[in-house]
């Protein structure tokens, strides 16, 4: 395989690997964790390199993981003290831990690899080059650990699909069933914090934010069933991740940044164009809602005011623009289609309900 | 002499789902007014739309004959309680010092009137001991009370309360009817969110039926009979024929009127 | 000692960091209030595309230049951030979460293309990332008073609005105050916060220096107007001896070294502060007293 090809291909193992828990993230309404995770599993390194000596060691993996998940239980300890909202407590930890991180790499691993600048945008490009031996064969060790946590999160998805979504609607009902919502919480973390470490190396801490949310984000834009919007977030993440690569072969900048920017683009067009949900089906829908309702409304305002004393005000046409805030033009719409329709009839000045209009508006 | 407050054609839609259809309301002055109906019948926003917090999608609503806009200065409103945050850093006297900033102009600090006033809106509600308290410290029932004094010291002629007897505790619940009929006695015009059916006939002289339209709306006697609360809870009737059919005689006093 | 007064580039640094930590201090109270501590993040972070973009169209790399691209991509992603939560069902994470990754990440896609540029003049553009106090010089010093100026006179002469505005909305709109326009001028401020620190504590970290002192400071006073004075000590308190370690250490940059002292300041804060700290609790739980005295 050339390289070219092993970076696209480590990039569409990520994105995948990432948009699994990031369905979950979205829906469950903590995908500013990653944001913390994905910046809080340095420090884990860092202290794992410090400890070891070794760029290479496990404990890098094992102490990035631990660190990821140590991050969602400093929150909830801090924010379940009741001193501080939940949402300043992320805002909190995670710089907190980051510096940490960063000034340690400074101070004693200032010349290893560890640099900051890898930190945000990962080496994609270098992937290629650091390769290990497996089962005789010569493969980038980006590829081989992207494929280990996909596979890690296919499975888990598989096996605990049913819980998983479960507590993520109804974490009271998973509860009383006997599946502990806090579990399932701390499962998640660990491999969203799995992923993180897995993805970090490779493409960056921001990187792993744009694919754990934005192609969940997109994908939940589209469809309403999860199957759906897992298998979607997967193919945009993939999508995002090629065409990246290709911009930034193209215009000779940063992988990392253009796939992140591919997701944000890809994230505009759905929420632009998406079939239902998009903004100018918003527009659309509104438009011919606004006219379903005004027609409602007209019914419903004639048969309140049918036969009360000042029926001959409540009923004149005149009394639509003034009262109930119409355009002159919408108002004389409204009523030529009511009158097309077989809801009023014009009787003298006056709007009369028909009896097909009289029981639009009862059942309304 | 104008209504206190005349709600006419008020609809009020969210993402064009309508919560309130083609409600028409006449509160009259001096009395107190419940407005009663099931979970997400539009009550609050009925409150909302008259007082210009969102905007309806068609209608108007007049307090003593004018816009709203044109009557700030008359009108007082407590909102419901759990809407802000009981934890932000500021003291019970703080709070009800707020309810004089309407009168206040644009850059005129609160001053030493202001504290007086709210000083004495705190002294009707039995809590001038608690002036300096963080609002948090307070419970549930105190930081209702918190929120009627801020409206007292408003110094309105009309009240809107959203819900203020939820989740208080009996003492206050009895303090906060008598404020309500200590404001009527003065001629002042109260409108109350209610949600506990037993007690309208009790503490108010009107009421007012809604469930996305308005039912019924009226003196106490005369609309709050069965057949009314039917039609307004429909299938949930049973719910309050059980637990009030032995004590709460009003309902079924009138059902032929 | 004396070297901070006569040091030119330790003077700079010490009152750049000083002004930054005050500034950031005092109107991060409101974003902490307002429950938008992360909208801080977003927007920060946001800032970065916008610095980039700023050298790349005017060729300058003037402090103020700089900072009003930084302040439109933050102002841009705030309202796309609205826009997003206003017309979908997602929710503040995700959209926060969405903006701050694709915002950055575009940022740092224009910042590698700035790197292959042969012009030398956008060396200094990386230190947006983390911050670095050294390189303040006087002219930086106006440009953040002169941004923090304005926004902290204003947030003085609407204070009672603003007050009301942030404990509760609604009561506010039914007094009749533009609670929509102060809101917009709530997000400005921010902005103009997180513009200032820009340059010493960088955008990756900047949304702490908004967030922990007013976070701090709360827990010492139930008083708004004592909080908010506070967390402006304790933003200057920590930004000074984070930039003076940071100025005279070798190469340290200066964003961690603040946010890890304004970090252990809060600490601190959460664990001692009277009544509320984590100590007293245990204190008063240990000799039995009930959580607190309410009637």
């Amino acid at each position: 395989m050339n390289p070219q090809l092993e970076v696209q291909l480590i990039a569409v193992i990520i994105a995948a690997a990432c948009a699994l828990p990031g369905v979950f993230l979205v829906l469950r309404r903590m995908a500013m964790l990653s944001d913390a995770i994905s910046h809080t599993v340095l420090l884990g390194i860092v202290l794992a390199y410090l400890i070891s000596n070794s760029l290479s060691s496990p404990l890098l993996f094992v102490g990035a993981v631990a660190m990821g998940v140590i991050t969602v239980w400093l929150v909830e300890l801090i924010s379940g003290s009741g001193l501080v909202r939940e949402d300043a407590t992320i805002g909190l930890v995670f710089p907190a831990l980051f510096s940490l991180a960063v000034l340690l790499i400074s101070h004693y691993a200032g010349n290893i690899h560890l640099d900051t600048d890898s930190v945000l945008l990962g080496e994609l490009a270098f992937a290629p080059f650091d390769r290990i031996e497996l089962f005789g064969l010569d493969l980038p060790r980006a590829l081989v650990t992207g494929i280990s946590a996909l596979t890690l999160n296919t499975v888990l998805l598989f096996l605990f699909y049913k819980e998983l979504k479960l507590a993520t609607f109804d974490p009271a009902l998973a509860a009383t069933l006997g599946f502990t919502p806090t579990l399932i919480h701390y499962g998640l973390m660990t491999s969203v914090s799995l992923t993180a470490v897995t993805a970090f190396d490779a493409v960056g801490s921001i990187l792993v934010i744009a694919l754990m949310v934005a192609p969940p984000a997109t994908a939940y834009l589209l469809t309403d069933r999860l199957p759906r919007m897992i298998g979607l977030s997967v193919a945009i993440g993939a999508l995002a991740a090629i065409s990246g690569y290709w911009f930034a072969r193209l215009f000779d900048v940063s992988i990392a940044g253009t796939m992140a920017t591919m997701t944000g683009f890809g994230f505009l067009l759905s929420w632009l164009f998406a079939p239902r949900r998009g903004i100018v089906a918003q527009i659309w829908q509104h438009r011919a809602q606004r006219e379903r309702f005004a027609l409602q409304m007209l019914t419903m305002h004639l048969l309140n005011h049918e036969g009360t004393d000042n029926a001959s005000v409540e009923c004149h046409p005149r009394h639509l623009i003034e009262e109930l805030r119409w355009q002159p033009a919408f108002a004389r719409t409204i009523v030529r289609q009511a009158e097309q329709r077989g809801l009023v009839q014009r009787q003298g000045e006056l709007l009369r309900l028909t009896e097909q209009g009289r029981t639009l508006a009862r059942e309304l | 002499m104008f209504p206190a407050v005349e709600i006419e054609d008020l609809t009020v839609a969210y993402s064009n789902k309508p919560a309130l259809w083609d409600v028409d309301l006449r509160v009259p002055r001096g009395v107190l007014m419940a407005i009663v109906g099931p979970n997400g019948a539009g009550k609050t926003s009925l409150l909302k739309a008259t007082l210009g917090l969102i905007k309806p999608a068609a209608g108007s609503a007049r307090i003593l004959g004018r816009p709203y806009a044109q009557q700030r200065h008359l009108v007082a409103y407590v909102p419901q309680r759990n809407s802000v945050d009981w934890d932000f850093p500021t003291t019970v006297l703080d709070v009800v010092m707020m309810g004089r900033y309407g009168h206040l102009g644009w850059l005129r600090r609160p001053g030493r009137s202001e504290r007086e006033a709210a000083l004495a809106a705190l002294e009707q509600v039995h809590l001038a001991d608690f002036a300096h308290r963080q609002i948090g410290q307070l419970s549930g029932g105190q930081q209702q009370r918190v929120f009627l004094a801020r409206a007292l010291a408003q110094q309105a002629e009309v009240y809107f309360m959203d819900e203020p007897f939820q989740g208080v505790d009996a003492v206050t619940e009895r303090a906060i009817i008598n404020i309500l009929r200590d404001l009527r006695a003065a001629g002042k015009t109260v409108v109350v969110v209610h949600h506990d059916l037993q007690t309208v006939p009790e503490y108010f002289d009107q009421v007012a039926l809604i469930n996305v339209r308005c039912i019924a709306a009226g003196p106490v006697r005369e609309v709050f009979t069965e057949a009314n609360l039917r039609a307004t809870y429909g299938g949930r009737m049973n719910i309050f024929g059980n637990s009030a059919g032995g004590t709460a005689p009003a309902p079924s006093l009138a059902p032929g009127d | 000692m004396i070297e901070l007064l006569t040091d030119y580039t330790l003077r700079n640094v010490v009152l750049g960091a000083t002004l930054l930590g005050a500034i950031s201090g005092l109107l991060g109270c409101f974003a902490v209030l307002r429950r938008q501590a992360l909208l801080g993040d977003v927007m920060s972070h946001a800032a970065l595309p916008g610095i980039a973009l700023a050298f790349l169209l005017t060729g300058q790399r003037t402090t103020i230049t700089l900072l009003i691209g930084a302040a439109i991509a933050a102002l841009v992603a705030a309202l796309w951030l609205l826009a997003i939560t206003r017309t979908t069902r997602l929710k503040d994470d995700t959209a926060q979460a969405f903006i701050l990754a694709i915002f950055f990440g575009f940022g740092l896609v224009l910042l590698s293309h700035l790197q292959r540029h042969p012009n030398a003049a956008q060396a200094g553009l990386k230190s947006f990332l983390f911050g670095q106090a050294a390189a303040l010089i006087e002219r930086d010093l106006w440009a953040m008073l002169a941004i923090g100026g304005p926004a902290l006179a204003l947030t003085l002469l609407f204070w009672p609005q603003i007050k009301l505005i942030t404990f509760d909305p609604d009561f506010a709109r039914s007094l009749g105050l533009p609670v929509r326009q102060f809101e917009i001028l709530l997000t400005g401020v921010i902005v103009a916060a997180i513009v200032i620190g820009l340059q010493t504590v960088g955008v990756v970290l900047m949304s702490a220096m908004l967030i922990a002192p007013a976070v701090a400071a709360r827990q010492w006073t139930n008083r708004l107007e004592t909080m908010t004075l506070l967390a402006g000590g304790f933003g200057a308190l920590a930004a000074l001896i984070g930039a003076w370690i940071s100025a005279i250490g070798e190469g340290l940059a200066t964003g961690p070294v603040i946010v890890l002292t304004m970090s252990g300041l809060t600490v601190l804060s959460l664990l001692i502060a009277p009544e509320r700290g984590w100590l007293w609790r245990r204190l008063r739980l240990a000799r039995g007293w009930k959580p607190d005295d309410r009637v």
